[in-house]
């Protein structure tokens, strides 16, 4: 949360604009990128000398305001030394804070001449400089990673973090390692959380296989004309119809897959000399292999055609002619059958022989025969002839590995094998053990944390392929890495085949969570399900809108992301998602995006109604891209009205990479008595009082202003209260616009700016760690290859993974 | 449908919330603290730590008369009814929470700066590094007597996105409790975790299954420790030593428990959720503390109302703007009305805890009389972000060594940590400094 002054904004005076319009000049862009038409300047020609002239009588021998020196940087060793520093002065310069209002402005010429010597020099150390990856300290799984882990190592599907404490965040993001820490709390957290998890994955005592049964009258077709005998007949209708009354069937969820057995119970009843024979069905949508015609046409029934897709089971001939000696006939159905409902019919007579009846009192449907979870079936059982024990070893071989993400050590083996023979040494049973194990499994700082091991040397190496598999996954899926990128590693030919890699990861379905977590702390989103937006102002805003809100934000970035869209379609692109709750929020009534009441610019489209999302393309210029989307201006606003402070400074920050500087420490009073009249706008054009706040606010409300036409929960509006809204502006730059789809237009240009700024950002969620001057050099050439390869998503994620931070790792810090 | 038992868990979060805890009147103190029980013990000092953010307005706060006697101020009149067991101290200061040339971020200093008098780190990320604060320094010498050694509860989770203060980690602004300089403690923000962590522990047939195996586990992963440290490299083995430094806390605590009476835990329906509404929340939250002195569980308790610098609106008293929005009047009238009717509502809440205390009798007292309780902000006045001048309260008699219904002044720029070091004092824990106090206050008994 960051204080802002928001009463102050505008140009007040010439100079300040001048001084606004020199930041604005030097300041777009990489800050030290050396521009090829200017030559080389010496720093000893405009480099010191412009510290001397400019800054030296308050921050040098004499005085030293803040206790900021400068004095001492005299020469390029000096430089490198203070790069940061002088980096920061560098900043405050350019942006007009520095030198202060009461001392000579330097002219645009010296401002240059000292940014492009600085740059020199940086540059030149660079390029010749050995390459530094950083230091990441040791990951530890977050909340999300952690659920996403479980579910992808042992099948379990709910939110096991759920109680453990909010994830710190640094440098924007929560899966930053320097923010992480262990607390007794949250290993209390995580020993309980094993075992939830572990219960759900292996159980001792089987449960019986849930058993239901359904009898006669409430058989389906039921209703009031059923015959509420209990034995429920199949047959003629009436003497003479040719209806047919039949098959019978009863519908089931069934709650897992697996065996089940079908049972009915029925006697028949048949002229002299004739015989009958009922069939077992399963019907079902996902039924594997249903009967074909010719099969239907082997039995009757007035309700038959109606039940495909169906499959005979089993076809049984009926030898009992009463109620008392009813046979029970049974079938097994085996796993995959996905079956809706269990049905039996009548076969046709095939000799022409009149029809026969037949009597069924109940059918029932018994399973899964294995209640076990899913996880237990499939690795647990011990195949016959096999040591118990070989085979404990050899499932622990296989779970341990993937859970530490390498392959397990013998000494791990033989303690977790321990575990068991304890347990069972205690009197309980193997599967008890195997609990016990896995839980020390999830609880082990293997598993918690990613340890990566320096190198013997002082020189940087790249990673193992091991470490690599798991960069990859937790980068891209925010979890554990899968199969194909273990077999790679253990070729060691994953770092071989990263291209082809990212590309399949981020195709995957689980590539989601790029979006869930990273895009959602990118764009400051996670906040949304905290705002409060006044009811008696706002009363459109509920639960539904704001889920409808957020919804289309994922969307709309998955998509980028499946579709390896230009990066740039994020400011302004033709299309989006919504469901009726946000079409009717941003007035617009089908897919093509015609709006209902006015005139149709496209032809009629689908209309959108109901909750499901539907892909809609723009046919006007009012929405497009990120800005306009409901949830980004719901979050930049206050719970009251619109804050274009916030709104243009989060355009700066997460779209530009440029935010404005903290406001400074006293801000003074405003002089009370003065009345604030006219839209928001004027209100604060009107508090001008000091320029170094009009300054940095100049960058700020402009933008801010312009999406003035979207209120605080992100509807369109062309007036504020009874002021028509101006949004009209001008940028620091000095490029005008009419109002926000111009703006836009501008922003969409700033492609540099833009991928320099996302790129710096999912770099920094990539690595776990915040970036420093060394990794420059690594974010320019992504943004080079960006820039080469139209700006596609699938360019920032492969070049970020073939970036020195994140193949390589520092050597050891004591040969240092 | 799953085909496991349903849990606990999800039964209980059927029950829906539980607003008020019933059992506190039902419950009798479960140690038994006086002259008539075998072990005649004399009822423990306990200090409690509550933070509202944001600052005051402060005309509203300050009484204008010294000593006792003074007439409450508005924002002080909920607690009209306990005027003799409260004070206010006006005049302490945080110094470290001033900017001392590391420019803007008064909101991450506040709450940082407030239970250690140190100055945090400026940093988003890398190397947070601030100070231990005065309830882990009592935790730490608190020793065997007790269960959990402190308890950390909040009623704002942590941020979830972005900075939160001007370059300062969110870490800062919503968190109070510092272990060391470079260990936070998290606050719990749900009821029913905290619950669970005073009276989990099941019955004694449980137990004894539960330790074996927890040992088993702790066995295997204490050499899977040993393992890794072998490998890693000098920063990230000091990363997993806050790990196993964490299961040697729990093995300890486990140890502990055993030589401990067994603690009952209450009948009746236990809490299953964050209640929706703020007031909802602060109210069982305080119960909860309630319940842990009560039982002995803890004696030391931090208290975060809101993070530093947060934007709630207060519906329930017609602000429906944010309150650090608010908090950046500019002279406003009307934004300072609306100040004073949120730090009104803030101190109706602690009226609400401070009366629990008093209605449990312990002894030849209550709970209150044997209880010290501070409560105030790192802030002053919301818009001039100053950190002098701060509103401090104390309430609880501490034992008999605070005397109440006081207005103290004290010199411009007495440390805030005076007071910490005059509490520990009371705790007869011998710590004679703490960050940047220069002495234990005086003027209290």
């Amino acid at each position: 949360m960051l204080c802002f002054f928001e009463k102050l904004g505008g140009i007040c005076n010439a100079s300040a604009a001048l001084l606004v319009l020199a930041a604005c000049h030097v300041n777009i862009g990489p800050a030290f990128a050396a521009d090829a038409n200017t030559s080389v300047t010496d720093y000893k020609s405009h480099g010191f000398p412009f510290l001397q002239k400019h800054c030296l009588q308050c921050h040098g021998e004499k005085k030293q305001e803040g206790e900021l020196v400068l004095n001492g940087f005299s020469d390029e060793a000096s430089v490198l030394k203070g790069r940061k520093i002088l980096t920061r002065a560098l900043k405050m310069i350019t942006s007009g804070e520095m030198p202060p209002e009461k001392q000579a402005r330097p002219t645009l010429p010296e401002i240059e001449g000292f940014k492009s010597s600085l740059a020199a020099i940086f540059e030149r150390a660079d390029r010749t400089a050995k390459p530094d990856p950083g230091r990441i300290a040791m990951r530890r799984l977050n909340r999300v990673e952690y659920n996403n882990t479980v579910r992808d190592l042992l099948g379990i599907d709910f939110n096991a973090s759920e109680d453990f404490p909010n994830d710190e965040t640094g440098h924007g993001f929560d899966n930053i390692s320097d923010v992480q820490w262990f607390s007794s709390v949250l290993m209390e957290r995580y020993l309980a959380a094993s075992e939830s998890v572990v219960n759900r994955a292996i159980v001792v005592t089987a449960a019986k296989p849930p058993h239901r049964q359904q009898h006669g009258q409430y058989m389906e077709p039921a209703g009031e004309g059923a015959p509420k005998t209990k034995f429920r007949p199949i047959n003629n209708e009436k003497p003479d119809s040719p209806i047919h009354t039949g098959p019978l069937n009863v519908p089931y969820t069934v709650p897992a897959d697996g065996e089940y057995i079908f049972k009915v119970r029925a006697y028949g009843k048949v002229e002299p000399g004739q015989s009958v024979a009922l069939a077992m069905l399963v019907n079902g949508s996902g039924v594997p292999q249903p009967a074909n015609d010719a099969e239907v046409g082997t039995l009757f029934g007035a309700a038959l055609k109606s039940l495909r897709p169906f499959k005979i089971l089993k076809v049984a001939e009926v030898k009992a002619r009463d109620e008392k000696s009813a046979e029970v006939f049974e079938v097994k159905v085996p796993a995959g059958t996905h079956l809706d409902r269990i049905a039996v019919a009548l076969l046709k007579p095939t000799d022409g022989k009149p029809v026969p009846a037949l009597f069924v009192e109940w059918m029932s449907l018994e399973g899964p025969l294995d209640t076990r979870p899913a996880f237990q079936r499939k690795n647990l059982d011990c195949p016959p002839g096999k040591d118990k024990l070989a085979h404990t070893r050899d499932v622990f071989s296989k779970l341990a590995s993937k859970a530490y993400r390498r392959p397990a050590t013998n000494s791990e083996l033989d303690r977790l094998l321990k575990v068991v023979s304890d347990t069972e040494a205690r009197g309980e049973k193997w599967e008890a053990g195997m609990q016990l194990a896995v839980r020390s499994i999830l609880v082990s700082p293997k598993f918690l944390f990613r340890p990566e091991f320096d190198a013997l040397s002082a020189d940087p190496r790249p990673i193992g392929d091991y470490e690599m598999a798991s960069r990859l996954s937790y980068f891209l899926w925010s979890s554990m890495p899968d199969d194909e990128l273990f077999a790679l590693a253990a070729k060691n030919e994953l770092t071989k085949n990263l291209d082809a890699q990212v590309k399949r990861m981020l195709k995957d379905p689980k590539s989601r969570a790029l979006v869930e977590n990273f895009a959602m702390q990118w764009l400051q989103l996670r906040r949304l399900s905290l705002v409060s937006p006044d009811e008696k102002l706002f009363p459109k805003f509920n639960l539904k809108l704001r889920n409808a809100m957020l919804e289309e934000t994922t969307l709309f970035i998955d998509s980028i992301i499946r579709e390896d869209r230009s990066i740039l379609d994020f400011i302004d692109a033709d299309y989006s998602f919504m469901n009726d709750v946000l079409a009717q929020h941003y007035g617009i009534a089908d897919v093509n995006g015609n709006r209902p009441g006015r005139k149709y610019l496209k032809p009629k489209g689908e209309l959108i109604q109901g909750s499901q999302f539907k892909r809609v393309t723009f046919s006007d210029g009012e929405r497009g891209g990120l800005l306009t989307q409901a949830s980004l201006l719901t979050v930049t606003s206050n719970p009251t009205r619109t804050s274009p402070v916030k709104r243009g400074k989060w355009v700066l920050e997460q779209l530009l990479g440029t935010p404005p500087p903290p406001p400074p420490p006293n801000v003074p009073e405003l002089e009370s008595g003065a009345v604030l009249k006219g839209t928001l706008r004027q209100r604060m054009e009107q508090h001008r009082a000091n320029a170094s706040c009009a300054s940095c606010h100049a960058r700020m409300d402009p933008i801010g202003f312009a999406f003035e036409n979207f209120d605080a929960i992100g509807a369109f509006r062309q007036k504020d209260g009874e002021h028509p809204i101006d949004p009209a502006g001008t940028l620091p730059s000095g490029q005008n616009f009419k109002g926000y789809q111009d703006l836009r237009t501008i922003l969409k240009e700033k492609k540099a700016e833009f991928s320099r700024c996302l790129a710096e950002k999912l770099l920094t969620y990539a690595l776990g760690r915040g970036l420093e001057m060394y990794d420059t050099r690594s974010v320019d050439r992504i943004c080079d290859a960006l820039a080469k390869n139209t700006f596609t998503f699938s360019t920032l994620a492969i070049e970020i993974v073939r970036s020195e931070p994140f193949r390589l790792r520092r050597g050891k810090e004591d040969a240092k | 449908m799953s085909s496991h038992p349903m849990s606990r868990r999800a039964l209980l979060r059927g029950m829906g919330v539980a607003v008020a805890l019933p059992w506190l009147e039902i419950m009798g103190p479960s140690q038994a603290w006086g002259a008539d029980t075998p072990k005649a013990k004399a009822a423990p000092n306990r200090m409690a730590f509550i933070y509202v953010p944001n600052g005051k307005n402060m005309v509203d706060w300050t009484p204008k008369t010294q000593g006792a006697g003074f007439t409450l101020p508005s924002i002080l009149e909920p607690l009209a009814d306990l005027r003799n067991d409260f004070s206010i101290l006006t005049g302490l200061a945080a110094d470290k929470a001033r900017p001392h040339g590391d420019g803007g971020g008064d909101h991450a200093r506040a709450m940082a700066a407030f239970l250690t008098g140190a100055q945090p780190r400026k940093t988003d990320g890398t190397d947070i590094r601030l100070g231990i604060s005065v309830d882990q320094v009592a935790a730490s010498r608190v020793g065997d007597e007790v269960r959990l050694p402190s308890l950390e509860i909040g009623c704002e989770a942590s941020a979830m996105a972005g900075n939160c203060d001007s370059g300062y980690s969110c870490v800062y602004s919503s968190t109070m409790s510092w272990k060391s300089a470079t260990q936070p403690l998290p606050k719990e923000v749900n009821p029913k975790l905290v619950f669970d962590r005073l009276f989990s522990g099941g019955d004694e047939k449980d137990r004894a299954r539960t330790e074996a195996s927890r040992k088993s586990i702790l066995d295997v992963v204490r050499e899977d420790a040993k393992e890794l440290s072998l490998k890693l490299g000098t920063n990230d083995r000091r990363k997993l030593e806050e790990y196993t430094t964490s299961i040697r806390e729990i093995e300890l605590r486990i140890e502990r428990a055993a030589k401990l009476p067994p603690v009952k835990a209450p009948d009746g329906p236990k809490p299953a959720a964050i209640p929706e509404k703020y007031e909802d929340h602060i109210r069982l939250m305080s119960d909860l503390m309630v319940l842990a002195f009560q039982t002995d569980s803890t004696r030391v308790c931090t208290f975060i109302l809101a993070n530093e610098g947060s934007n709630k609106p207060y519906p329930m008293v017609n602000v429906s703007e944010g309150h650090h929005d608010l908090s950046h009047h500019g002279n406003d009238e009307a934004k300072k009305l609306k100040i004073k009717e949120i730090n009104k509502f803030h101190t109706t809440q602690l009226a609400y805890l401070l009366k629990k205390m008093k209605s449990v009798k312990e002894g030849d007292g209550t709970l209150l009389d044997h209880c010290m309780i501070a409560y105030g902000s790192g802030n002053s006045d919301g818009n001039a972000h100053n950190h002098d001048d701060l509103p401090i309260l104390v309430a609880g008699h501490g034992c008999g060594t605070i005397k109440q219904g006081r207005h103290l002044v004290y010199p411009k720029d007495t440390p805030l940590n005076n007071l910490w070091v005059a509490m520990l004092d009371r705790m007869k824990m011998d710590v004679t400094r703490l960050g940047d106090s220069t002495g234990a206050l005086t003027g209290l008994a």
